[in-house]
């Protein structure tokens, strides 16, 4: 079977921009297992909401890259208010309790967006319709800006981890929490401001892919399955593993789907169940240890 | 003779609470409507499996859907393509789930508990897509098998009429209840719960944890394709949505909410579930704020469940209140 170059070339593309929302989306998760040892389901309702809060106000006013910025603020003061509620008590126990229990929030939270919303699913409108050439294929610009998002979240994320005091704090406390508690540093902020971080860029994810799908009540639990093996695949707890995996898991659905659409669903999934035999902890994964 | 008497007491305290508990079914049976009360049953039996697996491994699992539509195809194509017989549908059914939990499991229990969770997400979503997508000429996508009509009935219990479906429904979720009583009171459970406990000081004694952990997966889903073998028959009907992702948490919640780990839990939870379900979704229609909240409040508040938290309390208060009588009459 010969594959046409050019749709191979924007098969790429789509598979770059889609595995730069699920970057944006699993780097949350991982970030919180590696600091609080919880597993985050709720960050896909934060997606959820980022998403209806960016067609809200893109309705409202007009402005899509507005609505981007409400989702994301939306997204991390919802994760504020469910860290400072609910997340703080339940730290100390094991990562499956958090993981059930962010479960119901994910679920309870659909509830309230259909509640607010309704369950039609909406379209939001792509802010810029315009695409350049490359080598003799059509490319949406509006791809590589999800792309360059992406870059730039990871360069911010590494630069706040490795540059900032604040971030140096978050990197000790993955290695041993006690010592850096012992050190002076309130670490009980520090989780806060790692969930509310993790929230926002869940928002911020799904306010970036609204325009190229439906916004309906149900997008986060369509996407939790992907981001679950973005994550497994990458590790729970690594930053670079989490980029690697979310990079492998685009291409393998968008390039999967040109060859043969309905293994692409399947085809994530195989990879996963292969690198978890050759390594039990993912890519990059950090042992887990318990607090 | 002390030995004997101990061991009839142990025997008759064993069968007491089963009894009790097909009574007390049975009553439900009579006074409920059969629909309710088939659901309900069908629900307790594909509980228990994962409350097998939560309770005694500490595996939790967010892919229960996985195995029960493993379970409801295997009889659903029996039942559509070879023979008309419910029962062989049946056992077709299990030796499916059997078959499947056989091979999977020994790749799924070498993970860590939170992996194990997320795999079996995984394999949910992907079997769904298998059944609604890729195999649509086999399963016929979303439209589903029907195959009501073709199943021929059979003596005794006729499987094919409801009313009596729910007896022989309550007859299997009293033989999986004593099977996992049995287990309980076994070496194998022994070493399960032990290995859920503690699995180093498990593999000290000289066991091997992952032939446990093994031969439990396969029981406890073996029973959840039982269940989708039951669902299928009942229903005359299969279709990509009864394995749906979506409902993954469903077992899960049930589990916590009747008690984890406790023999009555499954059902006493299936029965306060589907009721809950019912009303809920007949008042205000909007199911997954409910129910997301409902576990969270568990999670939070009263993590033994019902089975758990209420007869506990019960016996504080009538302990309480013989203590105020016994005041009462000094």
């Amino acid at each position: 079977m010969s594959l046409d170059p050019r749709l191979v070339m924007s098969s790429v593309i789509f598979g770059l921009s889609i595995g730069g929302i699920y970057f944006l989306l699993a780097i949350g998760l991982s970030l919180c297992f590696g600091l609080m040892r919880i597993i985050s389901l709720d960050q896909l309702l934060y997606y959820s909401i980022g998403a209806f809060v960016t067609y809200s106000v893109g309705v409202a006013t007009g402005q899509f890259w507005l609505g981007v910025a409400a989702g994301a603020a939306a997204g991390g003061l919802a994760s504020l208010a469910v860290e400072r509620l609910i997340f703080r008590r339940i730290y100390a126990r094991d990562p499956t309790f958090s993981m059930i229990t962010s479960f119901g929030l994910l679920f309870g939270g659909i509830g309230i967006i259909k509640f607010v919303w309704g369950v039609v699913p909406r379209p939001v409108e792509v802010p810029t319709l315009a695409q350049f050439d490359v080598l003799g294929t059509q490319i949406p610009v509006y791809r590589l800006i999800i792309v360059g998002i992406a870059v730039v979240v990871y360069a911010l994320i590494w630069a706040f981890l490795h540059r900032t005091i604040v971030g140096k704090a978050i990197r000790a406390a993955i290695e041993n929490v006690e010592h850096v508690e012992g050190l002076g540093i309130n670490v009980g902020r520090l989780f806060t401001l790692t969930f509310v971080i993790a929230g926002a860029l869940s928002g911020l994810a799904g306010g970036v892919y609204a325009p190229l799908i439906l916004v309906d009540p149900m997008m986060g639990l369509e996407m939790l399955a992907f981001v679950f093996m973005v994550v497994i695949i990458g590790g729970l707890g690594s930053i670079k593993g989490t980029a690697i995996s979310a990079l492998i898991i685009g291409q393998v659905v968008s390039l999967g789907s040109l060859i043969y659409a309905p293994a692409a669903q399947m085809a994530p999934f195989v990879i996963m169940l292969a690198i978890l035999l050759i390594r039990p902890t993912g890519l990059f994964g950090v042992a887990l240890t318990r607090r | 003779m002390t030995a004997a008497k101990s061991l009839a007491s142990r025997a008759l305290s064993w069968w007491w609470g089963i009894a009790a508990t097909l009574l007390a079914t049975s009553l439900c049976a009579v006074l409920l409507p059969t629909p309710f009360m088939n659901e309900v049953m069908i629900f307790a039996i594909y509980v228990s499996g994962c409350n097998f697996l939560i309770g005694r491994l500490g595996f939790i699992s967010f892919g229960q859907p996985a195995y029960l539509a493993i379970g409801a195809y295997c009889t659903a194509f029996y039942l559509f393509y070879v023979g008309t017989n419910p029962l062989v549908g049946l056992g077709v059914g299990v030796l499916g789930g059997l078959l499947g939990a056989i091979i999977i499991g020994p790749f799924f229990v070498r993970l860590r508990s939170d992996y194990f969770a997320m795999v079996n997400l995984a394999l949910a979503v992907v079997l769904f897509y298998v059944t609604q997508k890729l195999l649509v000429s086999i399963t016929g996508g979303d439209n589903g098998l029907w195959f009501l009509t073709q199943m021929q009935s059979t003596p005794l219990l006729d499987l094919t009429a409801p009313a009596q479906f729910l007896w022989f429904a309550i007859i299997v979720a009293t033989a999986v209840t004593v099977m996992f009583k049995y287990l309980d009171g076994t070496i194998f459970g022994a070493c399960c719960l032990a290995s859920r406990l503690n699995e180093d000081k498990l593999q000290f004694i000289g066991y091997d944890n992952f032939k446990i952990r093994l031969v439990a997966f396969i029981i406890a889903n073996t029973v959840t394709a039982l269940a989708g073998a039951m669902y299928a028959i009942y229903f005359g009907f299969v279709s990509p949505e009864m394995g749906s992702p979506s409902r993954a948490a469903e077992p899960v919640i049930v589990t916590l909410l009747g008690g984890v780990g406790t023999l009555a839990g499954p059902l006493i939870g299936a029965f306060a579930y589907t009721g809950m379900k019912d009303v809920i979704s007949n008042l205000i229609g909007n199911w997954e704020l409910f129910i997301g909240f409902l576990l969270v409040f568990i999670m939070l508040v009263a993590d033994q469940g019902i089975w758990g938290t209420l007869p506990p309390a019960a016996r504080a208060l009538l302990v309480h209140l013989r203590r105020a009588a016994g005041r009462a009459r000094n």
